[in-house]
């Protein structure tokens, strides 16, 4: 009986350790911004969003940020009637948008000293369940143990099958958005 | 025709045109500056607690969504009970309240607005309350993330009365 208990333990005691050393290694974030600008002669329009989740891992390099659609806001309100309607992105049968990758050059950034490292991130984005791949630059600062990612990166409306196919908004919304994020952990 | 009569017509065509312009412009002025849904202004869709939102989207994510969430992102306004399990600010200097029980495996993320932070910051840790927001999204497990999302609940207010 006492071996049992001996073993059972054990077990308990590696399952904790190893839960521990996962939450070491895995960072989540704490604060995020993406933005979203796009470009025409007609106009531009840019939207914010606060409310994405985001891993790290310090020892993989594993990134993964699960964007909430809906909480794109933009100035006006009829913008953000077409981006969520269901000609545009679909929001409500499409509520979330997910960045799923590696930082490729792990090699190149010391997460225990302070300072700010050139990151490339390469991975695949999904929207509205089309995925693409995605190869971007970005930096890594680390400062007083706090890390924070920054990144860029260009999405073609075409390639996710987004797009208006008629009227104003096809004409006033560019064919490639700049999205530029910034997750804190 | 007459001189007059002809008068008469083109003066209803051009009224009638002007018209037209007046209303199709007072349309599109509407329309361009329509301005956002005001949430607390609105009644409440729906009244539940932390764990019954959070175990009905566990139970089937889209069902919920499609109960839920609006197709032009006019989604449902919800008052949520529950226990305030965490606080934090958002980039955006917006409170952000986490109501979660403590078996639950998800709780309801409550962002709050410039002008309604205050009451946020008067919420303890461990303190029952009830908050209205507009629901943005449920909670679900993410495999890649290897966490449970919390259903996003923003535009929010704590509930007095």
């Amino acid at each position: 009986m006492k071996k049992v208990a001996a073993v059972i333990a054990l077990v308990i005691g590696t399952i904790t350790l190893f839960s521990f050393k996962q939450t070491d290694d895995k960072l989540i974030s704490k604060k995020s911004q993406i933005d979203i600008f796009s470009h025409t002669d007609a106009e531009d329009i840019n939207a914010v969003n606060f409310s994405s989740t985001a891993t790290l891992s310090k020892e993989s390099g594993d990134v993964v940020v699960s964007v909430p659609m809906q909480s794109f806001e933009f100035k006006k309100a009829l913008m953000q009637k077409h981006f969520n309607s269901e000609k545009f992105l679909d929001t409500k049968a499409f509520p979330k948008a997910k960045f799923k990758g590696k930082i490729t050059n792990l090699k190149d950034i010391n997460f225990t000293k302070d300072g700010v490292y050139n990151a490339t991130v390469s991975g695949e984005m999904t929207i509205k369940e089309t995925t693409n791949p995605v190869n971007e630059k970005g930096t890594v600062t680390v400062k007083g143990g706090q890390v924070t990612v920054d990144t860029k990166l260009k999405i073609v409306l075409a390639d996710y099958k987004i797009a208006f196919e008629k009227g104003k908004p096809s004409k006033n919304i560019a064919k490639t958005i700049d999205v530029t994020m910034k997750i804190e952990y | 025709m007459t001189k007059d009569k002809k008068k008469k017509i083109r003066k209803i065509v051009l009224l009638t045109i002007l018209f037209g312009a007046l209303v199709g412009g007072a349309i599109v002025f509407y329309l361009w500056n329509m301005p956002h849904i005001d949430v607390q202004a609105q009644k409440a869709d729906f009244s539940v607690s932390s764990t019954s939102i959070v175990n009905e989207y566990l139970k089937d994510e889209k069902a919920a969504n499609a109960k839920y969430l609006g197709d032009e992102g006019d989604s449902k306004i919800f008052v949520i009970k529950g226990t305030v399990k965490s606080k934090d600010t958002d980039m955006n200097n917006q409170v952000t309240i986490l109501l979660q029980e403590a078996n639950d495996k998800a709780g309801v993320k409550c962002v709050f607005m410039a002008e309604t932070n205050n009451n946020a910051n008067t919420l303890q840790i461990g303190q029952q309350t009830k908050i209205k927001g507009i629901i943005r999204s449920g909670a679900k497990y993410d495999e890649d993330l290897e966490l449970y999302e919390d259903v996003l609940l923003e535009k929010c207010d704590v509930v007095t009365e």
